[in-house]
């Protein structure tokens, strides 16, 4: 074969290759740094490389401790340790996947150079939108609620809904059977908000028994509260983040920009039918509700 | 309230955000399965039995003081008095004083106790606050509970050890000397949670009459006596704790212990030598105390398994003690005596249950258990120079297994069975087979049927024909040998349906059941036998309403008749089943109220007051065992009670409490006509920190 024919070979094979994957995508370095390895963070690792476009570079920080500045073109990371440990010490673009909203504004603060992230919280109009698809009879939404928790955001969308909200302020670690019971007092519903000072392993068996007892459901934010006796939730895999952040970094290599900050796209929701039976809650199929939920909340936020 | 100033000063002055603060580890942390199946309680559409369940709300609402009276809300129970801490409790109409064919249970424990096969009410180391709720299985439901469940089951569920948090006292003070006084408290731990109860209760029962009841005069009265049947105070003192052990997310520990002393005044005035000396009885049975201590120790083990799963095992002692000594006048001639009786009771039972749900929409709960039942009684009679001593040692054993398949949407199948072994050599097995039919996710209707059996108790296979006092006490040997348990078969329809645009549910029940080998005293035999048979029918209905979240009623009725084979076994000389009643010679059928109803109405008030009113209705019935001097007309009655809840400043606080009970005074007579319920009331105060 000729040079020219050689020349002209290689051509054709990038210019398939161009045609499989994004343009520009191919010579793109991501740093993938995760918070840790368990295997909540393994599991967005798996479901990240495989929704990445093929042909980019990745390589893996599995613990946020052993990061430190290197040469990339876009750092991914997981988890808000990660997330702090990147702003802190690189300037590079920094996706921070699986973050919550409310730990944004303070890592752009602490970040030099540009700063987007995929966050792990449903917003709040998607989760009245599924107190008033699940329990539409529930009117009286409490919340109890702790430090660094925006609940005006909840407020509104209760209102906008004819709902009304019952909040209540954790006084303190002691305080909680009190605070809680005076929440439980004046609600119809019990929402949790994950404030691991409110919500941890040892105290979700008092706090579902004691709702429990009163024939008040508990509407959680993952399917591990759904399994130990809430009544339904709506959460994002960490599969399903991965899904929105590979996309997410397929339009930074394409646009060389970071897009917004965004809210999960993909949810999921469960629902304990054991639990809504014991309630006597008839409760429609999961891609009702999910498909109701996607009608009454429209847009992301 | 420095503390929660300090955190909000801390707050105030924290700048950035914590990784301590939330993250993604909060979403998706591993929680411990706290709402296990067996926590859940069946929801009433999928139940294979019509159920009433009374709630804390319901408890507090209807003012009562007595688990027995809870049962006024249960549609078709009968709930009557022999003596004012001796209530009877029985569907399906009364019964002789001892309720034999209702099997009842705090926390899966057996409070049916031998030798008479009943519940001794103003013995248990309960208190009405100590209740969670009642779930009352109406009609057989030995499949689940085994034998002695011919009628129903009444499950006490008491509150979970995690129930309370912090100290409560209450004091209730009130007409017929009503005295109670309550301390309990609890704590909720990371691993551990605990509640104890100390409490006393007292009253004097119902008043001593100077006027016959019902319009009778003193003539028809005959014996003077009669009116002053009246001790019948009960003083309880009683202790329980309940603790909840969950080290971890898979284990569950529950340990209850608990005792009760109690002293009911018992015997009858006409009885009673020592007032009136013209007497000529032979029977004597004067006032005097009975001295009952019973107490319990339970142990359980839940441990979650994989998909649902669970494995659950269960200890449980429990020991009742009876004691009295009175004087007697036999024959014309007061003996000071004493007459002494005594009953030991222990009951050891163990029992093991695994949950397994076999798919999303099968469900299978088996296990098999062991109980060992002792017996011990004493009867000294010096004045005749008659001495008793009984002991008897009962082993039993069972299997049990029962399916739910959820067949479709719209079918649900629940199958079940219990096989039985006694040391009486009996071999009995209890099955059911329900059906549901879900006409809409709102409607459900049920058709049933149950086979149940009931153990002849240690009183029926070995009576004493001597029974002077309160007590019992069987004989040293057995002098029914053959006696065979009473079989009973029901059928029922059942619709179970809620309308949530109109706030109300509603639930309906036909049932026939058919009672075979009944067992009864025969008159020639001088000893328990087989040979009577009935049969019960019945319509029961219940309506809840909700006018809103603070305010809702609601209604239960029940119409029942039954027929027997009572009047021939009269007619072939068998007194114990001749009626009293003139206009019905079936002493079965003269038996059950023909119509019965509660209401209870519950709405809660502005400026923290809460009221509410009971109504209750029953038809006039003869109770059985009874002469026509106890007929019971037709009773009504309706209670109220009205309550502030009682707000100080810190975390004290408190909830005063009024309850009339006969409100409008239409006195009736129970299943003793000397005992007329009139006009009571009482005043509580309760303060909690």
């Amino acid at each position: 074969m000729s040079l020219t024919g050689k020349i002209l070979v290689c051509f054709f094979l990038i210019l398939l290759s161009g045609f499989a994957r994004d343009s520009l995508a191919f010579d793109l370095r991501i740093l993938v740094v995760l918070s840790d390895s368990t295997p909540l963070y393994q599991r967005f690792a798996k479901a990240f490389e495989q929704d990445l476009p093929q042909g980019m570079r990745v390589d893996l920080v599995q613990h946020a401790e052993d990061f430190d500045a290197q040469k990339t073109d876009l750092i991914v990371t997981v988890g808000v340790r990660a997330a702090y440990r990147a702003a802190e010490k690189s300037s590079q673009p920094l996706l921070a996947a699986m973050i919550p909203s409310t730990a944004y504004a303070d890592l752009h603060a602490l970040k030099q150079g540009s700063i987007s992230a995929v966050y792990l919280d449903e917003p709040w109009r998607r989760q009245a939108g599924l107190l008033s698809t699940v329990l539409p009879q529930r009117k009286r939404i409490g919340v109890l609620y702790s430090a660094n928790q925006d609940i005006a955001g909840l407020k509104s969308e209760l209102a906008r809904r004819h709902d009304i909200l019952v909040a209540r302020h954790l006084g303190g670690k002691d305080t909680l059977s009190v605070d809680l019971d005076d929440v439980l007092n004046e609600s119809d519903v019990l929402l949790a908000v994950p404030d691991s000072g409110i919500y941890n392993a040892n105290s979700i068996r008092n706090i579902l028994m004691s709702s429990y007892r009163r024939g008040i459901p508990l509407v959680g934010f993952s399917d591990a509260y759904v399994r130990a006796g809430a009544l339904c939730a709506i959460f994002s895999t960490p599969e399903q983040l991965a899904e929105q952040t590979a996309g997410a970094v397929a339009s930074y290599a394409r646009t060389q920009e970071l897009p917004e900050p965004q809210f999960p796209i993909q949810y999921s929701i469960a629902v304990n039918r054991a639990v809504a039976a014991t309630f006597g809650l008839v409760i429609e199929p999961d891609d009702a509700i999910l498909h109701e939920i996607k009608k009454s909340s429209g847009g992301q936020r | 309230m420095k503390k929660r100033y300090l955190a909000m000063l801390c707050l105030a002055c924290k700048t950035g955000y914590a990784v301590e603060d939330v993250n993604e580890s909060d979403y998706y942390q591993d929680l411990p399965v706290v709402l296990s199946a067996s926590r859940l309680s069946q929801p009433l559409s999928d139940a294979p039995n019509a159920m009433t369940v009374i709630d804390r709300k319901m408890i507090v609402a209807s003012g009562f003081r007595t688990i027995a009276d809870l049962m006024k809300l249960v549609p078709g129970m009968y709930v009557s008095y022999y003596k004012g801490s001796q209530p009877i409790v029985a569907y399906h109409g009364a019964t002789d004083e001892f309720s034999r064919r209702m099997q009842v249970l705090i926390d899966g424990r057996s409070v049916y106790m031998p030798p008479t096969g009943s519940v001794n009410w103003a013995d248990l180391p309960i208190t009405v606050d100590d209740i969670e709720r009642i779930e009352v299985i109406r009609g057989p439901a030995a499949a689940s509970y085994g034998a002695n469940s011919t009628q129903g089951v009444i499950s006490i569920i008491t509150r979970d050890a995690g129930a309370m948090n912090g100290k409560s006292v209450s004091y209730t003070h009130g007409d017929k000397g009503i005295n109670d006084a309550e301390a309990r408290f609890g704590k909720r731990g990371d691993a551990y949670d605990y509640r104890v109860t100390l409490a006393y209760t007292a009253d004097n029962g119902y008043d001593s009459l100077t006027t016959p009841p019902n319009g009778y005069t003193m003539a028809t009265f005959k014996a003077p006596g009669l009116l002053y049947n009246s001790n019948d105070s009960n003083q309880a003192r009683l202790f329980n704790y309940r603790g909840d052990y969950h080290p971890n997310g898979i284990d569950r520990y529950d340990i209850q212990f608990g005792f009760n002393h109690d002293v009911q005044g018992v015997g009858f005035s006409d009885k009673n030598p020592s007032i009136y000396n013209n007497y000529k009885g032979t029977n004597g049975d004067p006032f005097h105390n009975l001295i009952g201590n019973s107490d319990f120790a339970q142990l359980g083990w839940t441990r979650q398994l994989e998909q649902g799963a669970e494995l659950s095992l269960r200890y449980s002692h429990t020991r009742q003690d009876q004691y009295e000594a009175f004087p007697v006048y036999l024959a014309g001639n007061y003996y000071p005596g004493p007459v002494v009786q005594s009953l030991q009771t222990t009951r050891d039972e163990i029992e093991v249950q695994h949950t397994l749900p076999l798919n999303d929409t099968n469900r299978l709960v088996y296990g098999a258990g062991s109980q060992v039942d002792r017996v011990g009684g004493q009867s000294a009679m010096p004045p005749i120079s008659l001495y008793n001593s009984s002991s008897y040692v009962y082993n039993e054993y069972r299997l049990f297994a029962h399916d739910e398949w959820r067949m479709s949407q719209k079918w649900l199948l629940n199958l079940g069975g219990m096989f039985e072994k006694n040391d009486l050599g009996q071999f009995n097995t209890s099955p059911r087979i329900a059906l549901n039919y879900h006409v809409a996710p709102d409607q459900t209707l049920r058709a049933g049927v149950s086979v149940a059996y009931r153990t002849p108790a240690t009183a029926e296979t070995s009576y004493p024909l001597m029974q002077p006092g309160a007590l019992i006490v069987p004989t040293s040997t057995v002098n029914s040998p053959g006696l065979q348990p009473e079989k009973l078969v029901s059928r029922e329809i059942g619709y179970v349906g809620e309308f949530p645009e109109w706030a109300t549910s509603v639930d309906l029940r036909l049932y026939s059941d058919l009672l075979s080998n009944g067992i009864y005293l025969s008159s020639t035999a001088q000893s328990f036998v087989n040979g009577m048979s009935g049969e019960y029918h019945g319509f029961e209905a219940t309506l809840k309403h909700e006018f809103d979240t603070d305010n809702s009623l609601t209604l239960n009725f029940a119409h029942a008749w039954a027929a027997s084979n009572g009047a021939l076994l009269a007619a072939g000389g068998q007194r114990v089943m001749v009626s009293s009643d003139p206009t019905n010679s079936d002493i079965l059928s003269a038996s059950i109220p023909s119509n019965s109803a509660s209401l209870l109405y519950m709405v809660r008030l502005p400026h923290d007051y809460s009221f509410s009113a009971a109504g209750y209705y029953q038809a006039a019935m003869q109770p059985f065992d009874r002469g026509a001097i106890d007929y019971q007309p037709i009773e009504r009655r309706v209670d109220v009670r009205i309550a502030r809840a009682l707000n100080f400043p810190g975390n004290l606080k408190g909830n005063v409490a009024l309850v009339l009970q006969n409100l409008l005074n239409q006195a009736y007579t129970e299943y003793i006509a000397s005992n007329l319920f009139n006009r009571r009331g009482y005043v509580s105060l309760t303060l909690d920190w």
